[in-house]
């Protein structure tokens, strides 16, 4: 069927078969160099904090199913299904109960819905750098998420001037803290600007698109309601229905920046969240008898490294900044 | 003389035969000894309804459950009753000029999300042999007619999502793209089942991110379809059974009550989880496959429960494209004979326990209803109780297995006449002129319940 969306699909496949001839330009040059700027601020920032760094699992029995319609990579492991990584949430759990602060730099793989192709936004495979702290709360994930995005954006916006002037890009600096707006307030402010949306869901592309437009700096959507996020963000006691959970958005209609909560760790409370959100528990066998045994509260955030790079170089599309990107529906290199 | 006393002696030798008979018959049928020698001799397999020919034809045939007819009440309590005058055929006329006849009633409706040709749903048959054998007859059929069909659960798992694991027995992927391939002008659509072990292998977001379907989701053809329950077991799970090989090759899927491996028996039960429920679980599913899935219509099948209307409520303060009530009466192909005598209410019942809140607006969510439904009459008796539509399972099947796409094609038909006729003889052409001004009760207690008329009054 030759559809609007076929075309377009067929237009990027052509713009990428030939994607791993891009990094020899300057542009690709430029955009890959204030990646490693970046991640190097991040690392170190984090160092200095006491976090510390490993290596991520990427494949295993079960992964993240929060991930928003897309389907995990699945295959055969000896006999079983194992699942490639699409997101490292719950090993970061694990290794949190160990290491008190901990971090990844993380490669996910997400089969995403065709429609995700033209957002600009989304990648099929992509690296988050993905963190846990112990005896958390959300407020502490949220100054670190601040903290941290400064750090990546000013050091950029210090060391690669002839990169950013190159790219045309004008960086502005950042200081924390970031305005925080709460899921109601963030609805409330949509519904003003002649946004409407039903109470309950994840606030749509087009809108977190208009908000990070509208806002004209980073800041942070928190507490979204109980059945807009997986089973593993934990619902506030006080509050019920409401979740202790957030995003950081990007300004200037870059959209979302990172996505971070905290965590549910009692095993009844995951159990019966889990059924929430259509997941058969015996699936995730070795998770529930590692939070029966008990792990400490934490909380904890990702942050996609490619997200990032678009918004610090002022890319259209995510893809460009990535070597060898791969889009939903699309067979490229 | 002696010939008469002989006919009158063989009279009497006759009755002391017959009394003795109808004695013992009184003795046999005054207890369920053949229900319990039949579990003596046949074990589990005695549970589930089977049939002297062949198991597969009890699928097609369904139990007898109407073994006592006076049982329960069914829909043929209702009667529908024509006025003589009939200001809406005046309005009709006005705009054909001439007098209408029942071919002018105009079916198309909208379900659920879909633009259909009449208010009908092919209901969602799910990995039985008998039924998903001559599922793509049924799907290119009902797909024809413009009338939305469920693909049931457990049809990626047992059979296949793009390729057969048996050459003889269609895969998941041909169900959805066969009835795709035949619709016309965009009427109908498919809704996708996900049990709790197809979650497994994440049937929603393999369809959601298919290359092949998106064209179609693109267009808001597709629905998710959440069983919360069906009629003949509400409250059990998914139940077929299946040869010792299959069982075999799906024994880490699902529950098996004993080793298919070790098994001395032919065919097996495959049981699967009937998923558990509160109003937040209920209510977060709902969020959660709005969010992961925003262009997919969502709909929900609830079995006979007692708490129809609270469960109602929550469906529509959720604003669910779709729900769906299946009577006791349905889904009676494969359940356990114990469930169907004693689990659930009949679907007139059901109705009885939602009836304030049918026909009154519900936003854009439509109701509709299945269990032991074959006729145009049913149709429209629904109708006029404020229901948006019925969904048939077994006749269509039936029919597809009698003659192909043109026997689902031709049953449908004779439906959509029989809608057609009735409709036009209450002097209306619409389906949303229907009300319950049109139904009679045969039963005072129904009629006060569903808010209808008693004939006799």
């Amino acid at each position: 069927m030759e559809t609007e969306v076929s075309l377009e699909l067929q237009r990027l496949s052509q713009q990428l078969q030939q994607s791993w001839k891009i990094v020899r330009t300057p542009r690709m040059k430029a955009i890959l160099k204030i990646q490693d700027i970046a991640c190097d601020a991040m690392r170190s920032y984090l160092r200095s904090e006491g976090f510390i760094e490993l290596l991520p699992p990427i494949i295993g029995p079960v992964t993240d199913p929060g991930i928003r319609g897309a389907k995990q990579v699945t295959f055969d492991y000896y006999g079983r299904e194992y699942k490639v990584m699409s997101s490292a949430i719950l090993y970061k759990q694990a290794a949190m109960s160990g290491l008190g602060k901990i971090f990844f730099m993380s490669p996910n793989v997400r089969l995403e819905p065709i429609d995700s192709a033209f957002t600009g936004r989304h990648l099929v495979e992509f690296v988050q750098l993905d963190l846990e702290i112990a005896e958390a709360t959300y407020f502490d994930a949220m100054s670190v998420a601040e903290r941290l995005l400064c750090e990546a954006v000013n050091t950029v916006r210090d060391t690669c001037q002839s990169e950013l002037e190159y790219l045309n890009r004008n960086l502005p600096r950042l200081t924390p803290p970031f305005k925080k707006l709460t899921y109601d307030e963030t609805l409330e402010y949509l519904r003003v600007n002649g946004v409407k949306m039903r109470y309950g869901i994840e606030i749509p592309w087009d809108a977190e698109q208009l908000l990070s437009k509208l806002v004209g700096e980073p800041f942070f959507i928190i507490d979204y309601p109980r059945g807009a996020r997986g089973f593993y963000d934990r619902e506030d006691e006080k509050r019920p229905g409401i979740l202790r959970d957030f995003d950081l958005i990007y300004p200037e209609g870059y959209g979302e920046c990172a996505s971070g909560a905290e965590r549910e760790h009692r095993y009844e409370k995951v159990l019966a969240r889990m059924k929430e959100t259509g997941e058969d528990p015996r699936k995730y066998s070795w998770y529930l008898e590692m939070l029966r045994e008990g792990i400490p509260p934490s909380a904890g955030f990702g942050i996609g490294i490619e997200r990032l790079t678009r918004y610090l170089c002022g890319l259209e599309y995510v893809w460009e900044a990535r070597l060898c990107p791969k889009l939903a529906g699309i067979h490229s290199p | 003389m002696q010939i008469s006393n002989f006919i009158l002696k063989l009279f009497l030798a006759l009755h002391r035969v017959y009394s003795v008979y109808s004695d013992l018959a009184e003795i046999w049928r005054s207890y369920p000894f053949r229900e319990i020698i039949e579990r003596a001799r046949n074990g589990v397999d005695a549970i589930y309804p089977r049939d002297v020919l062949k198991p597969s034809i009890m699928l097609l045939k369904g139990a007898n459950i109407y073994k006592t007819p006076t049982r329960y009440a069914t829909l043929d309590e209702l009667l529908i009753l024509p006025p003589a005058f009939t200001p809406l055929r005046l309005k009709r006329m006005s705009e054909l000029l001439r007098e209408p006849i029942f071919s002018d009633v105009d079916l198309r409706h909208r379900i659920g999300g879909f633009d259909v040709g009449m208010p009908v749903m092919v209901a969602s048959m799910g990995s039985v042999q008998v039924a998903n054998k001559v599922s793509l007859e049924v799907a290119r059929g009902a797909a024809r007619m413009g009338v939305p069909m469920g693909v049931g659960e457990n049809v990626a798992t047992t059979w296949g999502y793009s390729k057969r694991i048996r050459s003889s027995q269609p895969c998941f992927k041909e169900r959805v793209l066969t009835y795709f391939e035949h619709m016309n002008d965009g009427l109908g659509g498919v809704t996708i089942q996900q049990s709790v072990e197809d979650a497994y292998g994440e049937l929603w977001n393999r369809v959601y991110s298919d290359p092949d379907i998106e064209p179609y989701i693109q267009k808001g053809l597709v629905g998710f379809e959440i069983k919360v329950g069906q009629g003949s077991k509400p409250g059990l799970g998914g139940e077929v059974r299946l040869s010792r090989e299959e069982a075999e090759r799906l024994r880490d899927k699902y529950h098996f009550t004993e080793d298919p491996e070790s098994s001395l028996r032919g065919s097996i039960e495959r049981h699967s989880a009937p998923g558990t429920y509160v109003p937040e679980i209920l209510r977060s599913m709902l969020r959660l496959m709005r969010n992961n899935y925003p262009r997919c219509r969502i709909w929900v099948k609830l079995g006979p429960f007692r708490d129809l209307p609270e469960v109602l409520d929550v469906l529509l303060s959720e604003g669910v494209d779709a729900v769906w009530i299946d009577g006791k009466e349905g889904g009676t192909g494969m359940s356990p004979y114990v469930s169907m005598r004693h689990l659930g209410l009949p679907l007139i019942a059901a109705l009885c326990s939602v009836s304030g809140r049918l026909g009154v607006g519900n936003g854009s969510s439509s109701v509709i209803v299945s269990g032991r439904l074959y006729d145009g009459g049913h149709l429209v008796k629904c109708l006029c109780l404020g229901l948006d539509g019925v969904a048939f399972g077994r006749p269509v099947a039936v029919a597809g297995w009698v003659a192909g796409h043109r026997g689902v094609e031709n049953y449908l038909k004779t439906v959509e006449i029989e809608a057609k006729m009735l409709i036009s003889a209450l002097g209306k052409y619409s389906v949303r002129d229907l009300s319950r001004e049109d139904l009679g009760c045969l039963d005072r207690d129904i009629a006060e319940r569903l808010g209808l008329r008693y004939v006799y009054g």
